[in-house]
């Protein structure tokens, strides 16, 4: 919402075929009587332009926001995780249209790729055509560790510039943040070797909610969407 | 010995006339394989440059393979445009991968395109209508 507010075009799309959740977010807001899948696409099913469900009426805002859906059906998350290597090029090359249809023809700014956590096929499909990869992280120190692992591995392959964002940090831990915050992002920046865009605090309140709708657009004031929209406003410097 | 030596030679000869046809069906079968199966000599296996592939080759080449997923087919001098770097480099790499399987090449005219192929959708580089 910061990003549409701030005047720019934007694209989220679920490349998460493993454990789609897009389409239960947005479920409320989806009109559209003949749905396509992303699935669809990388299966030669559809064209690209047939994917993007257009919803920025319901998000109230003049800018554009399109998202596209990968299947939560049971048999199309099955059928994603046994692909050849030859599908997955394919994939990868339809990626790069993709991105140049969203960017060049729909008039995108950004495009917002949710992927599988790990190593999937889908994620490192998704990291090789970005610009930007954030990596979204705990503060238990094992995930700390194990983003640590894969960047070692993986960070300059792609050259494409690496943020960490830490979700769900411990209230208490969130108090010490608080008194000493450049301390401790320093140390994790220095731990995981990558600059720390954000530190979000684990809020019970959104954990519990029900995930069919937009907490920006219910309840704009919450501290969790004012925390998104100080690293939103991080993310347009990038 | 005169005549054990002429023996010789046509055993000889009709070992040769042998071989040659072991070769032709082998050129055959080599020939049939390519078509049907895609297999041939190592210039024309073809291997997809997925991106667990990618992990694997050095970045100079990487980069290249980068490149053509993004152009689709290429030259040398438009793979030269998106890496910024010299014409000459991408020219040795894209020839490289070409020689290892991962690229093909096809002349147009005078220039030299290179493209990854691909059963599910052909040349990658086509573009998405």
């Amino acid at each position: 919402m910061t990003l549409l507010n701030r005047g720019f075009n934007i694209s989220l799309l679920d490349l998460d075929f493993r454990a789609p959740s897009l389409f239960n977010i947005f479920g409320e807001a989806i009109k559209t009587p003949d749905l396509w899948w992303l699935n669809d696409f990388f299966n030669n099913r559809c064209r690209i332009d047939q994917v993007p469900i257009d919803i920025s009426e319901s998000c109230n805002t003049d800018r554009k926001i399109l998202i596209g859906l990968a299947n939560p059906s049971p048999y199309a998350i099955l059928d994603m995780m046994w692909k050849s290597q030859a599908w997955e090029a394919s994939a990868l090359r339809k990626l790069y249209s993709l991105r140049s249809i969203f960017l060049n023809k729909m008039n995108m700014d950004y495009i917002i790729y949710d992927t599988s956590p790990g190593i999937q096929y889908s994620s490192i499909n998704a990291v090789a055509a970005s610009d930007l990869r954030i990596v979204v992280t705990t503060s238990d120190p094992l995930d700390i560790e194990g983003v640590k692992n894969m960047l070692s591995e993986f960070h300059d392959i792609f050259e494409n510039k690496i943020l960490i964002l830490i979700n769900k940090v411990l209230p208490e831990t969130e108090r010490s943040l608080q008194e000493k915050e450049k301390a401790l992002l320093s140390q994790l920046e220095e731990t995981v070797g990558h600059p720390v865009i954000g530190v979000i605090p684990c809020y019970c309140d959104v954990l519990r909610a029900k995930r069919n709708y937009l907490l920006s657009l219910k309840n704009p004031t919450h501290p969790f969407i004012q925390k998104l929209k100080e690293i939103a406003e991080k993310l347009i410097k990038y | 010995m005169i005549d054990e030596f002429k023996l010789l030679n046509l055993r000889i000869n009709s070992m040769v006339k042998l071989i040659e046809q072991v070769i032709n069906s082998q050129k055959e079968l080599l020939r049939l394989l390519s078509e049907n199966y895609g297999f041939g000599s190592f210039a024309e296996t073809r291997v997809v440059p997925d991106v667990m592939t990618l992990l694997s080759l050095p970045s100079s080449l990487r980069k290249t393979v980068l490149a053509l997923y993004k152009l689709g087919e290429a030259t040398a001098e438009d793979l030269s445009n998106e890496t910024k770097r010299l014409r000459a480099v991408e020219s040795t790499c894209a020839s490289q991968l070409a020689r290892m399987g991962y690229l093909k090449k096809k002349r147009v005219g005078r220039k030299v395109y290179f493209y990854i192929e691909n059963h599910f959708s052909g040349a990658l580089g086509k573009r998405e209508k």
